[in-house]
């Protein structure tokens, strides 16, 4: 006899609300339904009523985990629309920013993937880790969350300590490296609760429209930093990790060694940081009557933004956004197929995924 | 750009069109009036190009509502353009799963009806009005 057991909108296992029914025969799991839009705020009719500066503030304010990418993706489609290239400095200092983003992002889901595991010291290494890097954005910008970085044409702060970074850098490396990584990859308990579970095929992952880590551990190598790079990341040396289990453990592997390849994308970027403005020198903001779009790689996957503006309007006439999570979401649905309820929560959370983005 | 274009010479023939590609932004759009969305979408899976998104936009007056669909193909971002107005526009949900929710949002948000499917609240609740972004400030 098959019975129905609901996950959610508020429960421990997820750390958004959302709602997960279960449809289960004995312990294995027969269909899944998802629901969403608990978090509904209605971001994008809003910001039709934002002015050119209110509306990156606004933006900002979709996640609260990659804050700085929803500022960068707008910032780029209102730069298209006004036919502004930022100066190199500002564009350096964009990459820095969003891979700090990554790594915070990034360590915060191994805490969690930790916690869900029943590694509890796991989950407070990762957070000891995580609290570092969050120190050097609160540095840089003065926030630990909204960090207010990017504007029209450059960036609003420059990076005052390039050498506190570094040290931050190689300490995240090595305990990511000799803890982190080990752990996850050949502890006996991790790999029960990872290797083989919530299997999302590449087939499906590329039906489905998944972006990011899910869809680069489903054996898919797409990264928008390489496919369609912005910023400075044309100019910076650094490899897509790619694996094809599909698996949880697959999806952890994937972020893990994202972690050391952003290491090396901010070493890059430091070193290579050229002198300059922080901003190109805008005579009069006049938007045309236009539509610009622009993606970039946030920490889980694909950001789209479209901005359309009418001219003699002080503010846009639609901003569409596409997040990473909207993407991967319904694929929790083929993940959860044959699997055991107990591998819900973590099978859920292997995505990585954000309510906040995802219902804006 | 160059090697995407050969590889993209032969899709508009290939969705009955005629008008060629005009790239803009780093997007590559194919804008006509005879462009049909479920050839388009059978297309795009026979490419294996991923599905990105539909952008809905609302026309000034009243003259409809525009729909961009997006794909990517091979990392090229691709648009194509419908305008919703007298004429209906179809569903691809069943061709492509990945259209759904961007489906079923467009229709809380600019109340549109995509032919051919169900739809279950996403962001509403059931038996909210539909057309959120069609509100005026003051409503």
């Amino acid at each position: 006899m098959s019975y129905k057991i609901p996950i959610g909108p508020y429960h421990p296992a997820l750390e958004e609300p959302y709602k997960l029914d279960l449809i289960c025969e004995d312990e294995i799991i027969l269909d899944a339904k998802l629901h969403i839009g608990f978090n509904f705020r209605g971001i994008e009719h809003l910001a039709e009523t934002r002015n050119y500066v209110q509306v990156i503030a606004l933006m900002e304010r979709v996640c609260g985990i990659c804050s700085n990418i929803h500022t960068l993706t707008l910032c780029q489609s209102m730069e298209k629309l006004l036919e502004v290239t930022p100066p190199p400095r500002a564009l350096y200092i964009r990459v820095i920013m969003a891979e700090l983003e990554r790594l915070h992002s990034h360590v915060l889901w191994a805490g969690v993937a930790g916690k869900l595991m029943g590694f509890k010291t796991m989950f407070m290494t990762c957070f000891a880790l995580r609290e570092k890097v969050m120190d050097i954005l609160q540095a840089i910008s003065g926030n630990r969350v909204n960090y207010a970085m990017n504007r029209i044409g450059g960036v609003n702060r420059d990076i005052a300590d390039p050498a506190a970074i570094l040290t931050m850098l190689n300490n995240l490396e090595r305990e990511i490296t000799r803890k982190v990584i080990p752990v996850f990859t050949t502890s006996s308990t991790a790999l029960s609760r990872c290797a083989g579970i919530g299997v999302l095929t590449k087939e499906k992952a590329i039906s489905c429209g998944t972006v990011g880590p899910t869809a680069r551990a489903s054996g898919l190598p797409e990264d928008i930093r390489r496919a369609a790079p912005y910023a400075a990341y044309e100019e910076l040396d650094f490899n897509v990790p790619v694996e094809t289990g599909g698996d949880v453990r697959a999806r952890l592997l994937v972020r893990a060694l994202e972690i050391l390849e952003s290491c090396k994308i901010l070493r890059q970027a430091l070193a290579k940081l050229p002198p300059g403005e922080l901003c190109a020198e805008i005579e009069d903001i006049v938007f045309p009557t236009d539509t610009a779009i622009s993606r970039v790689e946030a920490p889980r996957g694909e950001v789209i933004y479209s901005v359309s503006w009418e001219e003699d309007s002080d503010n846009p006439s639609r901003v569409h956004v596409r997040t990473p999570t909207y993407a991967n979401m319904p694929s929790v649905r083929w993940m959860v197929l044959g699997a055991r309820l107990s591998d819900a929560p973590l099978i859920q959370a292997s995505i990585d995924p954000c309510y906040s983005c995802t219902d804006r | 750009m160059n090697a995407i274009m050969n590889n993209l010479e032969d899709l508009p023939e290939q969705l009955g069109v005629t008008d060629p590609w005009v790239e803009k932004g780093g997007v590559l759009w194919l804008v006509s009036d005879t462009l049909n969305v479920r050839v388009l979408a059978t297309t795009m899976n026979a490419r294996h190009a991923r599905f990105v998104t539909i952008t809905a936009f609302e026309l000034p007056d009243g003259e409809g509502i525009r729909l961009e669909y997006h794909w990517d193909l091979d990392g090229q971002l691709l648009g194509f353009t419908f305008l919703v107005s007298d004429t209906p526009i179809e569903s691809i949900f069943d061709l492509c799963e990945a259209a759904d929710w961007i489906e079923r949002e467009i229709h809380e948000y600019y109340a549109i009806d995509f032919q051919g499917r169900d739809y279950e609240p996403l962001f509403l609740q059931a038996g909210d009005k539909l057309g959120v972004n069609l509100r005026e400030e003051d409503e």
